[in-house]
């Protein structure tokens, strides 16, 4: 699957406070229910907030961004940029 | 005809607004370099703003993802993407975008027409700043400068000099200034961040280049830097350094009539006067 669907997440949330609830409510159930679907990589890294391996799989960081941004999946926005800096530190 | 009179370039930093109504430390600074380009503008006295903007991955990323368009909507709402700030309807010229688009798609540009949109931040924060009553309206000319492939530089500025044919063809004698939204270095969110923030300047050096460049009024010079490796190195949002190319396209290359930079931000503000010719 291509990394589209995550994209495609982070576009969401910005607009859907819907979605934005139901990621907080119940995560996995939110996000086994998006369109087109998640890869497994794709559930497990977002339901881990693991935003590094999510960019290092192609993902927006753009987009990504807004995950944290939002307070979702265990993110907010010093959580992420600690999380981006360590993936790359690590290459 | 129509008659091209001048520009600005600007940021869009959401914050921006509300470090203003706080009177934050920065709020003096932002106060005075907004309120220059809005100065500018009003002593233009513009009938009508050509606006280019990067969209955010906000009006375009589901359906189709356009290199230029160019919004034909009556009116559109906004900011879609900071429900949190003030919310405007923005007025459009729609008569002279669709005489635009015509044009430049005559001209050999491949201009998509956008009918039904929300603006995002990169249009509400300037024009909350510079035509704050939304009692100008604007032509929006939207410039793919996030997601790469970019448009050449040489193709945004040779875009924003067909958009000026346009006016001068159109039969009234409407007074057109130009609007650039956009930083020079700024990434969001990427591996290229600064180690306090989610986002970061990762290329001062480049925006003091970019300075230098509209200083002189070196367009030639700046759009053969401007390359997407260079905006790439500059930022995932440095490409929107093509809509001041564009806008320097419209109103012509020479030096401005002011130009202040906030270099530990990424990001300048900047006026111009129109050239009398249309510079290629």
């Amino acid at each position: 699957m291509s990394i589209y669907a995550v994209n495609k997440i982070c576009y969401r949330v910005v607009r859907e406070p819907g979605l934005r609830q139901a990621l907080g409510d119940s995560p996995e159930q939110a996000l086994r229910a998006a369109l087109p679907p998640l890869s497994e990589d794709e559930l497990q890294a977002l339901l881990d907030g693991d935003v590094g391996r999510l960019s290092k799989m192609g993902a927006n960081n753009f987009l990504l961004h807004q995950l944290g941004r939002f307070r979702l999946l265990g993110l907010d926005l010093p959580t992420y940029a600690d999380r981006i800096r360590a993936a790359y530190r690590e290459a | 005809m129509g008659e091209i009179v001048g520009g600005v370039g600007v940021p869009h930093t959401p914050h921006f607004p509300g470090i203003v109504d706080r009177q934050e430390p920065l709020a003096a600074e932002l106060d005075r370099l907004y309120g220059t380009a809005a100065q500018h503008l009003r002593d233009l006295a513009p009938d009508v703003l050509i606006f280019f903007t990067c969209d955010h991955y906000n009006t375009f990323f589901i359906e189709s993802v356009p290199i230029f368009s160019v919004g034909v909507a009556p009116s559109a709402c906004g900011p879609s993407d900071y429900r949190e700030l003030q919310a405007y309807e923005v007025p459009i010229d729609v008569a002279l975008a669709r005489r635009i688009q015509a044009h430049v798609v005559r001209s050999g540009f491949d201009v998509g027409i956008s009918q039904e949109f929300e603006f995002d931040h990169p249009v509400t924060i300037p024009l909350h700043f510079l035509t704050p009553a939304m009692d100008v309206p604007i032509v929006p000319v939207f410039i793919n400068g996030l997601m790469p492939p970019f448009p050449p530089a040489w193709r945004c500025r040779a875009l924003g000099a067909t958009i000026r044919q346009a006016i001068e063809e159109t039969p009234d004698t409407r007074r057109v200034a130009a609007v650039a939204s956009g930083s020079f270095s700024l990434e969001i969110g990427g591996p290229l961040i600064s180690a306090q923030s989610h986002t970061g300047v990762p290329d001062p050096e480049w925006t003091d280049r970019i300075m230098a460049r509209l200083r002189a009024g070196e367009l030639d010079e700046l759009v053969a830097e401007a390359s997407e490796e260079q905006l790439t190195r500059a930022g995932n949002a440095a490409g929107e350094l093509l809509t001041w190319i564009a806008m320097l396209g419209t109103i012509g290359g020479r030096g401005p009539a002011f130009l202040e930079a906030q270099r530990d931000l990424g990001h300048a503000y900047g006026t111009w006067l129109a050239d009398s010719a249309v510079h290629q």
